[in-house]
């Protein structure tokens, strides 16, 4: 009794030195933390987007497929209670984003179809896959590949582009009077956009018509073969880092290659009302996105002085007294209220975004799931179509 | 009698001979009763009790609307007034050569009331203690993850209901971590200067009483205490429920919570 007693006690000795032990060293932890620093990619700065009044040739107007954006856990993100709030906002822009950048590419008059895509897609000429790598209210950083049905690569580079106030609508008062003003705000990255489309117009010059011709070529081959792997496989060849060449085209005439366009064609129907949800997504959230910007730019702002205030204080003040240590904690309790109201404020853009992110996983009918699990079931059932029909026939 | 230790760092065994609750043996009592409750009591149909996760610790319950009692309420004048005269009687102690030597070293023939290194009287301590801990109305709420103590003109106070240490904030300004020590929630916030900020929460077993110990030190010095209680009170239901939106603003409903 008296050994169990004992051990108790130690026990609680033991808790009680460990959790203010540990509290203290979490304390300096969660102090300011030097990262590694990186190398600073220059912003696009000001861009204009070559565009064509004319309608390009045909053999030039490749599809694009822009997939969904992924994202990358920031260094700089704190495991801090409610932070979980900025990696939803980060999973609505995944969805988001992609769409601005289709909406430039389509703007440019100088593609064939640009749609948006929950997966890569066999069908498209050419496939672009970004990645969000910091995204607030002052700076959007892309990483952008953009790969061809070929394997060739045509662009792998990380875009960068910076905010100004003036990007943004002065008012966050928009809920009556001042909506159509919200309306007519651009897209604040807008040059980052037309950076990537005018990257991608140099890449396709560069190519010979033969070259951009075989691209579409490869792209219907492939397609063929996503369909039905033992009629098609062996018309393209594969290589271990990517690359594809066709072997041989089946006849003009063949009456399989004729049922293949035609479940391309479905395909394209398909994928063609998936960006249309995209589309009804982009316009449910982004009036309420272009606030939650506005707020996150003031907010990084607000940060910024905060933190050159307490360097200059701790330079030059060092007096103390009652004044000082209360305004001390006035100083932080203001900071914690602020860096609470902007949680609430990406709460709010949560919040308003989820019935759209909804409505776009709930679109397709007899198919179930996520929009990205949507369209695999989509294609499945296109193969099993197309081994049906060839049955029968 | 509890080990100092669970006690604020300078609290004397007489005063938390005074103020402590029976906390720990209320609740033990509560767990065994609840036990029982469930043994006794196998007609409950499964479906209908909530999944014990084990894994997750068990907490007081500290939700709930609550005021300030004044009366069992630290006044920061006689508290310092109280530390002031414990100082003096060291001090006294010291001169006549009754310490051993082991003591703090505080200065003979007068009261040193500079604590710290950096020059933060203790009566500077006092009075910003009295100054972060002058709500008298607090509002906490509690489910299986979180809780959140709001208090009025104040960031609210939120911490998981996990063990363990969690930085809950950070900025230039300062820091704030969280964590459990047994039934007790802890914040430790550090300001420049290794200004030191505790607030200590604990509740009665039954629910009706409440007390925040607000510690505050400056660069390693010994801290001022400050215990505030509370007591419970049925606050009226708010008669709206809002959620803030960034299109239009603050939307509110009448009745049922918005998703």
């Amino acid at each position: 009794m008296t050994v169990l007693k004992t051990q108790r006690l130690w026990l609680c000795h033991l808790c009680h030195f460990i959790l203010p032990a540990t509290l203290l060293a979490l304390t300096n932890c969660a102090a300011p933390v030097n990262y590694d620093v990186e190398v600073e990619i220059p912003s696009v700065g000001e861009v204009a987007l070559n565009s064509s009044d004319e309608t390009p040739e045909d053999w030039k107007l490749l599809d694009i497929g822009v997939l969904i954006f992924g994202t990358e856990q920031q260094a700089s993100v704190r495991n801090q209670i409610g932070e979980n709030v900025f990696a939803e906002v980060r999973d609505n822009e995944r969805h988001l984003l992609p769409f601005s950048l289709r909406n430039t590419l389509v703007d440019s008059n100088q593609w064939g179809a640009v749609r948006v895509l929950p997966q890569a897609d066999p069908s498209v000429d050419l496939l672009i896959d970004g990645r969000i790598l910091q995204s607030d209210g002052t700076q959007l950083q892309l990483a952008v590949t953009a790969t061809d049905s070929s394997g060739r690569q045509w662009l792998n580079k990380t875009y960068t582009d910076r905010t100004l106030a003036t990007d943004f609508p002065e008012s966050t008062d928009f809920r009556n009077r001042n909506r159509r003003n919200l309306s007519a705000v651009s897209e604040p990255f807008t040059d980052l956009y037309e950076q990537i489309a005018n990257d991608l117009l140099l890449a396709r010059n560069e190519l010979s018509e033969n070259q951009v011709r075989q691209i579409s070529q490869i792209s219907q081959m492939l397609y063929a073969a996503d369909l039905s792997e033992e009629s098609f496989g062996d018309n393209i060849q594969r290589t271990a880092d990517g690359q594809v060449t066709i072997v041989s085209l089946p006849p003009v005439n063949d009456p399989m290659m004729r049922r293949v366009h035609e479940m391309r064609e479905r395909h394209y129907l398909f994928i063609d009302t998936v960006d249309e949800y995209y589309e009804a997504l982009y316009g449910d959230m982004r009036d309420s996105y272009l606030l939650w910007r506005r707020y996150s730019f003031d907010q990084i702002l607000e940060e910024r002085a905060a933190e050159q205030r307490a360097v200059t204080q701790e330079r030059y003040s060092s007096s103390s007294g009652y004044l000082t240590l209360t305004q001390r904690y006035d100083r932080y309790r203001w900071s914690k209220i602020y860096e609470l109201e902007y949680r609430e404020l990406a709460s709010g853009f949560n919040r308003e975004a989820a019935p759209a992110i909804l409505e776009l996983n709930q679109q397709v009918h007899g198919l179930s799931g996520t929009m990205e699990e949507q369209y695999l079931q989509w294609r499945r059932v296109l193969r099993q179509l197309f081994a049906l029909e060839n049955d029968a026939r | 009698m509890l080990p100092v230790t669970l006690l604020p760092q300078t609290m004397t065994a007489d005063q938390s001979d005074n103020k402590r609750y029976t906390t720990r043996s209320r609740a033990l009592h509560l767990l065994l009763m609840w036990l029982l409750l469930g043994l006794a009591s196998p007609v409950f149909a499964q479906d209908d009790l909530p999944t014990l996760d084990l894994q997750r610790p068990m907490r007081l319950d500290f939700s709930g609307s609550w005021e300030k009692d004044f009366g069992r309420s630290d006044k920061w004048e006689d508290e310092l007034n109280r530390m002031l005269r414990i100082r003096q009687e060291q001090a006294t102690r010291q001169q006549a050569g009754l310490n051993g030597g082991g003591g703090p070293a505080v200065s003979l023939g007068n009261i040193n009331v500079n604590s710290g290194r950096s020059g933060e009287s203790i009566f500077d301590l006092a009075r910003l203690a009295e100054y972060i801990s002058r709500q008298t109305i607090m509002t906490i709420t509690q489910n299986r993850e979180e809780i959140r103590i709001e208090r009025r003109g104040e960031a609210p106070l939120i911490c998981s209901i996990d063990s363990g240490p969690i930085a809950t904030f950070s900025s230039p300004h300062g820091s704030e971590v969280c964590g459990w020590d047994q039934q007790q929630l802890v914040f430790r916030i550090t300001l420049p200067d290794n200004l030191q900020i505790t607030h200590r929460f604990s509740v009665a077993a039954d629910h009706t009483q409440l007390r925040m110990v607000t510690s505050v030190s400056s660069n390693g010095s010994a801290p001022f205490n400050l215990i505030q209680a509370f007591n419970h009170y049925e606050a009226p239901e708010e008669e709206f429920n809002c959620v803030l939106t960034l299109s239009r603003g603050r939307v509110c409903s009448r009745g049922t919570e918005l998703p």
